[in-house]
């Protein structure tokens, strides 16, 4: 049994799957000032409902890291960068940082060292700090100065943690593993002391499952793990739904769209032959980008508790939420009173339905009229954000030849529409747009069975250049030397796998399926003769759905 | 619109295209300023907003050029990627999306002129042309200044624009006799119709930032101020850098960053620099940076201590250049009017163009009606040679705001002469009508 839990910002959705299959499902609402009430809640009644402690995993998608960082429940960080020559970051990050010497190039070749002096004057000026983090530029290209200048400060202060920016995220982007690190940094702290509360309750349950957590591009991490990434665990809660659509869709190779249409938000993803697309950059936090990588989502704040209103002689659906339904009690017309008083749903009272849009309508329109009016302001709203979804994935930049002119257009075929808002909507969008939706049993709680669900997964980054003899994997902090002889982008993928399964190893991961994500190769050409090759290789444990009793956990 | 962003980047390496696998136009030629821009998070910038290259249509190319016996035969599909990426930098300009734009984009085209009977310099067809062209024809632009910035002499660019008075074609290299194509001296003014538009500013090997600036603020922008044009263009090449293999020019990335601050071109495409790794990472950050407004203060080379510095032979040669060129311009009207007066009614040239690419020797004869109404038409006789083809053909050009007189005469010349039959292909390029015609 995988027990799945999902804390959203209004209610925390947990479900228990046995053999694919949910068994028990419960909602709460969400306690925003301690979210581990929330969890018990849900764990609590689940241990009731099945009568068992024994789960096999207890995944979670929360918002404990997204919600630190929105309400500056964050610690004073260390912020210490070797930025090297290029554009002027000061203004930039998210703190001023602690400029230090040192520089290594695009090829990885270290250009000027780094000063411990320096290094130790930056302890002194961050003497205030129990977090450092240390971000080079082109670290991700050789590691061997932020491994330095993190001893450095290990040695100097010994801090509480140091989080090293090319172990964060292993892609090319300074600015972005900077950011990366700052957040892990700056969360480390609250983060841990959750994880501890969470793994003490569970044992004073007396439930000895272990624990993961979900990640933004749907895969998991143990708990042990994630305490040393929580940046990892930002906006999950669209990746545990995509995950859950997966989960759910069976066989069936979606290509199109879903739509998850919660209380406030609809979040659109989009599918290409039953995969979520991935997002080519990392998501931003609070105004600044990071390296999370996440799936391509657009999120609309339009929902089925979205408040309905005028404004100027304007009718305005949402963003904002002022409760539920006038139809289940609330105080203000909502999208689903529309939906209720139209006729295309059933839910609640549907003669509160009806009052709503009365205070709604203008002079001589009646509310079935008004509701219409109100549905297709909705319908409107969403399929407009699922055109500029499209949209944006047909700009996206490409920098080849071949796929400029032998462009795959990306093809809308239909949409899987999960949530409690999807079952009157979806079909109104389907229609609008003239393509085929399937509603998938138990959809609303397609967020929880996706944490429950999500296959625990890892990735590095592999690069080889030949021409310096040298190969370097930044998650894992090494650069060896190659090995003699020809070495070709096969040998660079097979050296890949064995890194990863040593990082899966290490982090107590199951390695099953694993998927190639970035990979290239290029000929290095110096006066006119071929000096060398460099490959690049991007591998990851692939995400998706644990497949019962094929894979083992841990 | 008020919150345009500052620099829309067409960013296209084209990762797939190569002359030959150890060409200097390789695969590999733009990895390492890709990596430094997608490293420094250049792409995540507000001020910054990365666009996609479109596809240029067979008719945004034969606006410029007449391809021999056809264009579509010549190029491959990344000349039409390239020339869209020039033309996806323009419309995000033109449609005020972005303040300016920089199509740092491959292959290159400042070497590609109107007749193109194959790949010379590096270039099939004119990115900047073709793009200018275009700009004329979908936005009704009229004045134009280009102006050039490669090390070497954009001969291409200046073939197209040599009778138009309508463009500016600025060009600073390194000195004809010192470098690839061996062209571009003070002489080539534009014929007189067009004289004083075509300006060369041939510099001494071992110019450094100092003396570019020299140029730049005392000849270059002063002639930008009177010329008024509607939009700048930039032909950015990057060779002049002091680590270029293929030249023997000082430029820093700080110089030529400040390049870009000082000339404020609406439009930048990307021509030559093959100094991959020391010199394109850093002075493609260092322009895009000053193309949108950002400090680029501390975009400086790891290895500067290699880059010379200036000779004083050098800094008295600059300043004469710059005196004789100041000079030339302020007298231009009455240079052309003696140009006008000498020739009568055609001025005509001939000579032969060589394709280093491909081992295509070209004779080419030319002749420009010198109209009082319009630009004039031009008629050209080309025959190339090399060791697989022979072909020629009999080329009528006519202007985008031609004359009624020189848009007939065109027709009639080039009908006169498929009469006689000597040449294997008769074409007019009818720019005002917007077509090719194969007769």
């Amino acid at each position: 049994m995988f027990l799945g839990l999902d804390v959203g910002g209004t209610f925390t959705d947990g479900v228990v799957v046995a053999d694919g299959k949910i068994v028990s499902m419960v909602k709460t609402p969400t306690t925003k000032e301690n979210l581990l009430q929330c969890i018990l809640t849900v764990v609590d009644k689940m241990v009731e409902d099945t009568g068992s402690k024994a789960f096999e995993r207890i995944a979670l998608s929360t918002t404990i890291v997204t919600n630190a960082i929105v309400e500056g429940n964050i610690d004073q960080v260390g912020l210490c960068i070797m930025s090297g020559p290029g554009m002027n970051l000061n203004d930039i990050l998210p703190v001023a940082p602690y400029i230090l010497s040192g520089y290594i190039d695009h090829r990885g070749r270290e250009m000027a060292q780094p000063n411990k002096e320096e290094v130790l004057s930056a302890c002194r000026h961050f003497s205030s700090c129990d977090v450092f983090v240390v971000s080079g530029k082109f670290a991700v290209r050789n590691p061997c100065f932020e491994s330095a200048v993190t001893d450095w400060i290990q040695e100097q202060v010994s801090p509480m943690h140091i989080s090293a920016g090319g172990k964060v995220s292993g892609s090319l982007n300074f600015l972005r593993r900077t950011n990366s690190a700052y957040y892990n940094g700056a969360v480390w702290r609250h983060f841990n002391a959750f994880a501890t509360a969470v793994e003490e309750a569970l044992k004073m349950r007396g439930i000895y499952s272990p624990v993961f957590v979900l990640k933004a591009d749907g895969g998991t991490l143990p708990l042990s793990v994630a305490r040393n990434y929580p940046v990892e665990a930002i906006f999950t809660g669209p990746a545990a739904s995509t995950i859950g659509i997966m989960g759910m869709s069976g066989d069936a190779a979606v290509s199109g769209i879903s739509l998850d249409i919660g209380g406030t938000t609809t979040d659109i993803a989009l599918w290409q032959k039953g995969r979520p697309i991935l997002a080519k950059e990392g998501a931003a936090v609070a105004g600044h980008v990071t390296g999370v990588q996440g799936f391509r989502l657009k999120s609309v704040g339009i929902g089925g508790d979205s408040l309905v209103f005028w404004e100027n002689h304007v009718l305005k659906v949402g963003p904002m939420r002022h409760g539920p339904a006038m139809a289940a009690g609330g105080p203000k017309p909502t999208v689903t009173d529309a939906m209720v008083a139209a006729g295309f749903i059933d839910f609640g009272d549907r003669a509160l339905a009806i009052k709503a849009m009365k205070q709604l309508a203008l002079q001589g329109q009646s509310p079935e009229e008004m509701a219409s009016q109100v549905v297709d302001k909705a319908v409107n709203g969403i399929c407009q954000a699922i055109a500029d979804l499209l949209d944006e994935q047909a700009a996206e930049p490409l920098y080849h030849v071949e796929e400029i002119v032998y462009e795959t257009k990306f093809v809308l075929e239909n949409i899987i529409g999960v949530g409690g808002g999807a079952a009157g909507l979806v079909p109104l969008v389907a229609k609008k747009l003239g393509i085929s939706y399937t509603l998938p049993e138990n959809g609303r709680v397609a967020n929880a069975f996706g944490a429950a669900v999500a296959r625990p997964t890892i990735d590095i980054t592999l690069r080889a250049d030949t021409a310096e003899g040298y190969y370097t994997v930044p998650e894992l902090g090494i650069k060896n030397r190659l090995p003699r002889g020809k070495f070709s982008l096969q040998n660079t993928y097979e050296l890949a796998e064995k890194h990863l399964a040593e990082l899966a190893q290490k982090n107590g991961i199951f390695i099953g399926e694993t998927q190639i994500i970035q990979s290239e190769e290029f000929n290095m050409v110096r006066g006119f003769t071929t000096v060398g090759k460099i490959m690049t290789c991007r591998l990851q444990v692939k995400p998706g759905v644990l497949q019962y009793g094929k894979e083992e956990l841990c | 619109m008020l919150n345009a962003q500052r620099l829309g980047l067409v960013f296209f390496p084209a990762f797939d295209w190569a002359i030959s696998p150890t060409h200097p136009e390789r695969e590999e030629r733009l990895l390492y300023t890709r990596d430094q821009i997608v490293e420094e998070g250049l792409l995540d910038m507000p001020a910054i907003r990365e666009y996609k290259p479109k596809i240029a249509k067979i008719q945004d190319i034969e606006r410029v050029h007449v391809g021999v016996p056809d264009i579509a035969s010549l190029i491959t599909d990344a000349h039409l990627v390239s020339a869209g990426g020039a033309i996806a930098a323009a419309d995000a300009v033109m449609k005020k999306e972005v303040q300016r734009a920089f199509a740092l984009v491959r292959p290159p085209g400042h070497h590609a002129m109107r007749i193109v009977h194959g790949t010379r310099g590096f270039c099939t067809i004119n990115m900047e042309a073709i793009m200018i062209e275009y700009l004329r024809k979908s936005y009704g632009i009229g004045k134009v200044a280009i102006v050039d910035t490669d090390v070497h002499h954009g001969d291409g660019t200046q073939d197209i624009f040599y009778h138009d008075p309508d463009t500016l074609f600025i060009s600073f290299h390194q000195d004809g006799r010192t470098l690839y194509p061996g062209t571009g001296f003070t002489n080539e003014m534009g014929s007189p119709n067009a004289l004083g538009t075509t300006l060369n500013i041939p510099l001494p090997p071992g110019t450094t930032d100092r003396g570019l600036h020299e140029v730049l603020d005392h000849l270059i922008m002063p002639i930008l101020g009177d010329f008024k044009p509607d939009i700048i263009i930039n032909s950015a090449g990057q060779d002049n850098h002091y680590s270029d293999p293929l030249a023997n020019m000082a430029i820093t990335a700080q110089g030529y960053a400040r390049l870009a601050d000082t000339l404020k071109a609406d439009i930048a495409v990307l021509e030559g620099g093959y100094s991959i790794e020391d010199a394109l990472p850093y002075v493609n950050v260092g322009i895009v940076l000053a193309m949108a407004g950002m400090d680029y203060s501390k975009v400086i080379e790891p290895n500067i201590a290699d880059c010379p510095s200036q000779s004083s032979s050098v800094t008295h040669y600059i300043k004469d250049v710059i005196k004789e060129r100041q000079d030339m311009w302020g007298r231009k009207e009455k240079l052309q009017r003696e140009a006008i007066m000498k020739h009568g009614e055609f001025w005509q040239t001939e000579r032969s163009i060589y394709y280093d690419d491909e081992g295509i020797n070209e004779q080419q004869k030319e002749r420009v009606r010198l109209c009082p109404h319009c630009s004039g038409y031009v008629i050209i006789e080309t025959k190339a040679r090399s060791s697989l083809h022979y072909k020629t053909a009999y080329i009528g050009m006519i202007p985008q705001k031609a004359c009624p007189a020189c848009l007939k005469a065109a027709y009639d010349v080039v009908h006169t002469a498929k009469k006689q039959g000597n040449y294997q292909h008769y074409m007019v390029q009818n720019k005002q009508e917007d077509r090719l015609d194969k007769l």
